[in-house]
């Protein structure tokens, strides 16, 4: 191609099958990806050397700039586990559900995105969201059919739930932070280690600086003194444990090995 | 060769629009940077469009006398892609937009069609077109014919019209070896066990399932019709409908029975995109028996899967996808 004047990487198959398959999939954890980036290599260029993943992504994502579109990678704010997802960096709303649900249905969204912005703990309750049903533009929902649509919410990856009560899903966030922080710029909270959207994390009693748990986790592990960063005060909560892939790793395969001895149904 | 040339022209086509690109920020569609040859013809957005203009036209003037110069030079005008500094008069025929704008919306039909075919949702034409293309329908054909260039260059995949009738598309690898890879990681696709559950118990009866005979069939993996499922959700609406809507599965009432009842077929998405071959190999992993216990399904797979490698020689035989890990 003539005239760029960006440096352009090189897309070759090994790179188109893995952008297929990491849309497919919407959102994947690391180590899915990496399986997926091997997946790729052996069929399409078996002989050559895998590239680390960040070369891999940066690569990629070279090519992706001119489309406004990007492979993201985050980190979920309540274990730390790091999470990819091609995201279109021109939106400027949520559009990326919009194909998928109605009128109403991204009203009920949005309500709910509202509500989880402006609490305290990053969740809004099922009963706070459903009051909101009669508000909602497009055609009347009744509750029984909201609770419905937040299930689809959480099936589809843009909410989490945890006992009747709602959040950002990791991938919400990763594909809609700009959206979020245009839209709520007052509401909106961030992080005072990593300075991205917070929805959820633990915050200080005395100054009010907040920061993700798994921030917090790592802030820690360099700083042995339980003290704020910011106001120095004492930190009250509980440390979480920093993610380490590899005990994860562990953990999955003896899970999948029990598995497999029962009938494999999947 | 003629493919080759057009290759070329889109190419070279693509790296204009991607220097024009340069200039315009993300989300604000035109400010174009003209070529320089045209800036220099026309004068600055100010200038009234009264008269025919004093610059030599880039393209051939229109046959028109110059008192009917007026409106045909405007059209003139906004055709060399002044789109931008459109004249305040009205004008006979819309502007054609900028390059930049029509690349603009390349990119937003690419992002939607992808987002379809995530969702495996139908990619139906006039749906692209009310919610992309919008006023741009008339510069359709080169928008989607960039779109595909796009898909085809960084994802590898085809926008084919697979069905002129219904006007559907479809994003079909254009990858080899076509694989189901989608089950490249099996263990975290329990939809895909479903419903090849559903399809093999069609396949094996030869016919129709009734949905009595489905419901016996996902009883043994804990699935009842009333019951939610942590993972499935709400297991009757995702086989009767979202399978249905997918075109994976067909759900149709069994003609002349009292009560009504409902049986399953594939669906036209199922005959596409999964062989016979898989289906046997389900089933052998499933029940823990040879595929040729099944013997006639089993020959018509081997037939089947005869005709696609005739058909498609360049592509070795899809490797046991289902069971890879």
């Amino acid at each position: 191609m003539q005239g760029s004047t960006r440096r352009m990487g090189v897309m070759t198959d090994v790179h188109r099958r893995f952008l297929q398959l990491l849309m497919t999939h919407g959102v994947l954890e690391e180590w899915d990806v990496q399986r997926l980036q091997k997946h790729c290599y052996k069929v399409h260029d078996r002989t050559a050397t895998v590239e680390k993943l960040e070369d891999f992504i940066n690569n990629i994502n070279s090519v992706l700039e001119s489309l406004y579109i990007e492979i993201k990678k985050g980190v979920t704010e309540d274990d730390g586990r790091p999470i990819y997802a091609l995201v279109n960096l021109a939106t400027t709303s949520i559009s990326k559900m919009a194909s998928d649900f109605a009128e109403n249905e991204l009203d009920l969204f949005r309500k709910a995105l509202e509500l989880i912005i402006d609490s305290e703990t990053g969740f809004a309750s099922s009963t706070n969201i459903l009051n909101l049903v009669d508000q909602l533009k497009g055609k009347k929902m009744r509750k029984k059919e909201a609770e419905h649509v937040l299930q689809k919410f959480v099936q589809n990856k843009w909410l989490i739930e945890k006992e009747g009560e709602f959040t950002l899903h990791g991938r919400a966030i990763l594909e809609m932070e700009q959206y979020i922080r245009e839209t709520y710029p007052d509401a909106v909270k961030v992080c005072t280690i990593c300075h991205s959207l917070l929805i959820q994390g633990q915050s200080c009693e005395t100054c009010g600086i907040r920061m993700h748990l798994p921030c917090v986790a790592k802030y820690f592990q360099s700083h042995s003194e339980l003290r704020c960063p910011h106001c120095k005060d004492y930190w009250p909560h509980e440390i979480p444990e920093v993610f380490d892939p590899e005990k994860e790793r562990e953990a999955s395969i003896s899970k999948s090995n029990k598995r497999s001895l029962r009938s494999r149904q999947h | 060769m003629s493919e080759q040339s057009k290759d070329v022209c889109d190419l070279n086509f693509a790296a204009e629009a991607s220097n024009s690109e340069v200039h315009s920020s993300p989300g604000v569609p035109g400010g174009p940077s003209l070529p320089a040859s045209q800036a220099a013809i026309f004068p600055g957005p100010e200038s009234p469009p009264v008269g025919p203009t004093d610059a030599p036209l880039a393209s051939p003037a229109p046959q028109a006398p110059s008192e009917e110069g007026d409106p045909k030079a405007l059209q003139q005008a906004a055709e060399d892609g002044r789109a931008h500094q459109a004249p305040s008069a009205a004008q006979p025929g819309p502007a054609p937009p900028a390059p930049a704008q029509l690349v603009q919306k390349a990119h937003e039909l690419m992002w939607y069609v992808l987002v379809k075919d995530q969702k495996r949702m139908i990619i139906w034409f006039p749906d692209m077109v009310k919610d992309v293309i919008g006023s741009y329908k008339k510069w359709c054909r080169s928008i989607l014919r960039r779109t595909s260039l796009i898909l085809a260059r960084v994802f590898g995949l085809h926008l084919r019209l697979t069905s002129l009738h219904t006007m559907e598309f479809s994003l079909v690898k254009a990858l080899e070896p076509e694989e189901l890879d989608r089950v490249a990681l099996s263990n975290r696709m329990p939809m895909t066990g479903l419903l090849l559950m559903i399809l093999s118990l069609i396949y094996v009866k030869g016919r129709g399932a009734r949905e009595s005979a489905v419901w016996n069939v996902l009883r043994i993996l804990g699935l009842r019709p009333w019951k939610k499922h942590s993972t499935f959700g709400d297991v009757r609406k995702l086989i009767t409908e979202e399978f249905v809507h997918q075109n994976y599965l067909k759900y149709q009432r069994v003609p002349h029975v009292e009560p009504p009842e409902y049986e399953f077929f594939w669906g036209s998405r199922a005959s596409r995109e999964i062989t016979k071959m898989q289906i046997m190999e389900f089933l052998a992993r499933v029940f823990k028996k040879d595929p040729q216990a099944w013997p006639s399904r089993y020959r018509e797979a081997l037939e089947e899967a005869r005709a696609l490698r005739e058909a498609n020689p360049t592509a070795h035989c899809p490797r046991n996808s289902v069971s890879e890990d």
